[in-house]
């Protein structure tokens, strides 16, 4: 144990040796000492490391959440059978919308349509895999709101897809992953990309946080994601072109038919209100907004069906926002 | 006025002793010259990150107006294109009987990505504008018997296919099963360093796309819903959308004919011949009828050479 103690020191020493040798170890003990054109190059090469460390290890890190002290829990005891809560996170409703992300208008959508009871508890915070939203179930926090229904729907019995042949079920996720992993990003890129002039109004931020732009890391962050994702390669037209034909081939596959499976709303419907609700309420006078409610009319009362028939209190929660200060 | 011109002065002075540092590497002790090197990495990294992204193509110096020049990484032993986006263009120009020219190579298109194409001079990148363009250009529509109902279905599984279940495939191949990569790849032992730190661009895009934030058992779970949804609506059909192909047999087969032939043991593997089977009779139905060549590409790879 001594030894051990006695190589550490040793190790230790000789590092220390080496730094004060190297001429760097002034660098760090006494700046006052460096010239300007040394603090500069100090500056810039711990900026340098500390991007490549974050690169390496902290863009990809699950995101540690600050779960609920005290919760409902769910009991499966053949005597006491208790419905576990469901605490459901996401940000706070604003003006346009009761929320600003398609997949939390999805998830809460989906927890009306199957009468989840849960409890909103609207904050910015990032759910496990960085994302929003997220809910916590049973002391445990889950993200995604696809792995998020798919749990669910095992724990509360629940299957709004009951009615669907397997054919249609096929369909239905069909058409749930075109609207999310495709003419999402055609959101993300207008809400964030071609109108972020707009964006601090739609989310109602104070104007402190518009001159103090920090809302732009967000925007860096899209770009990056969008470029590795592979859509953001394409030119602005390209990209509407891409959305239009998306939109479009929803509209036409819903035709006349109240929900798009049929007579009676089923998952896809969550899924389809999501992203269709933020483009008809939150992206105003976008190309995105014409498509649904000039071009193509079915999608706007297909949304307003959704909406008055799930959302009866969207006046309520819409019109009691506390700006982002 | 001279005041400010003694400021301005003084930080030329500044600046020029910043700059002497930079220009006489000599003077430098070795742990200024670690942070000289530092930050002309730190520069060059920014720089390329804000002028690097739009990929300056070479493209050839003589073409014939209206051929399709077809760029796309070699065949291998396993198939013909180890891109299921080059599976499914190349699939798709012999469904639609376009002649093209086969350029193989290691370019990368326009927009970054393979494959790519050339026409009449210019670059065209991404598989899905240019079967668009190729479209107008020529006057094909595979689609044409397809209702407008059906031509929407098509467009879903189309974009399911390539936006979700792609990715599946992609973090098996670069990640769970990086180890058979080079034996697949067909490349010297020394190629898997540069393949690497390839590795390490790939995690931070399946990242970036979101996907990547799952856990493999969650993952996995997602694309067996795919693959499965896939073969439930093909179901007894010979293909996708009825009795004849369409252009989501292209795109659909570019992805799967991947899992078929060149990503053995893997669940995804499982999945398309074992748990789904009418999905390897569907690839089978489509790799006789269009790419009665198959053996012939594969074998003159640089295996057997």
């Amino acid at each position: 144990m001594s030894e051990f103690l006695g190589n550490a020191q040793g190790a230790l020493a000789a590092l220390y040796e080496t730094l004060q040798a190297s001429a760097l170890l002034p660098v760090f003990t006494d700046p006052a000492q460096l010239s300007p054109g040394q603090a500069v190059l100090v500056a810039v090469s711990v900026l340098f490391v500390g991007t490549v460390l974050r690169n390496l290890w902290g863009g990809q890190r699950t995101n540690k959440v600050k779960l609920r002290a005290e919760f409902t829990p769910a009991i499966n005891h053949p005597l006491i059978f208790f419905l576990g809560k469901v605490y459901y996170h996401a940000p706070p409703p604003v003006k346009a919308i009761p929320c600003l992300t398609p997949f939390g208008m999805k998830l809460e959508t989906y927890l009306r349509m199957a009468d989840i009871p849960y409890e909103p508890m609207y904050d910015w915070s990032i759910g496990p895999k960085g994302k929003i939203p997220w809910i916590e179930y049973n002391g445990e926090a889950m993200g995604d709101s696809g792995l998020i229904i798919e749990f669910l729907n095992r724990e509360k019995g629940v299957d709004l897809n009951q009615s669907l042949s397997d054919a249609d079920k096929a369909v239905s996720r069909a058409f749930t992953k075109m609207g999310e992993e495709n003419t999402y990003w055609g959101g993300a890129r207008y809400r964030w990309i071609d109108n972020f002039d707009t964006v601090h109004e739609v989310l109602e931020v104070s104007w402190i946080v518009k001159i103090l732009g920090l809302l732009r890391p967000v925007r860096s962050t899209i770009r990056e994601n969008m470029w590795a994702h592979g859509i953001g390669r394409h030119s602005r037209d390209e990209i509407e072109g891409i959305v239009e034909k998306d939109i479009k081939a929803v509209s036409t596959f819903l035709g006349a038919k109240p929900y798009l499976m049929g007579d009676e709303p089923t998952e896809a419907d969550a899924a389809a209100f999501g992203q269709l609700s933020e483009v008809c309420f939150a992206f105003p006078g976008s190309y995105m907004e014409r498509l649904v409610t000039v071009d193509c009319p079915n999608l706007q009362a297909y949304v307003n069906r959704m909406k008055n028939r799930y959302w009866p209190d969207w006046d309520e929660l819409t019109s009691k926002t506390v700006p982002i200060s | 006025m001279s005041e400010s011109a003694g400021h301005a002065e003084g930080s030329l002075a500044a600046l020029y002793e910043t700059v002497r540092l930079l220009t006489d590497p000599g003077q430098l002790s070795a742990g200024q010259a670690v942070l000289v090197a530092a930050s002309a990495l730190l520069v060059g990294a920014v720089l390329w990150s804000c002028c690097g992204r739009q990929n300056k193509v070479k493209l050839r110096a003589e073409f014939t107006p209206g051929k399709v020049y077809f760029h796309a990484a070699p065949p291998v032993k396993a198939i013909p294109c180890l891109t299921p986006f080059g599976m499914k263009l190349e699939t798709y120009l012999r469904m639609a009987d376009i002649p093209y020219e086969p350029m193989y190579g290691r370019s990368r298109g326009p927009k970054g990505k393979i494959p790519w194409i050339e026409y009449n001079g210019e670059a065209k990148g991404d598989s899905g504008l240019i079967i668009e363009f190729l479209n107008r250009e020529k006057g094909v529509d595979l689609n044409q018997s397809l209702s407008e109902a059906d031509k929407a279905v098509s467009r879903a599984f189309t974009k399911m296919v390539e936006e979700n279940t792609y990715w599946g495939l992609v973090r098996n191949r670069w990640i769970d099963n990086f180890d058979q990569l080079q034996e697949l790849f067909e490349v010297p032992w020394f190629v898997m360093f540069l393949l690497r730190s390839v590795r390490g661009k790939v995690k931070q895009t399946l990242w970036a796309h979101g996907i990547g934030r799952h856990d493999k058992d969650d993952l996995e779970g997602i694309i067996e819903k795919d693959l499965k949804a896939i073969s439930r609506f093909l179901g007894a059909k010979p293909y996708l959308m009825g009795d004849e192909p369409t252009e989501v047999d292209a795109a659909v087969f570019g992805q799967l004919s991947e899992i078929c032939w060149a990503n053995s043991d893997t669940y995804l593997h499982r999945i398309v011949t074992v748990d789904c089977p009418n999905l390897q009779a569907y690839c089978n139905r489509i790799k006789d009828r269009y790419w009665l060549d198959w053996d012939q590409l594969t074998k003159k790879s640089k295996k057997d050479q």
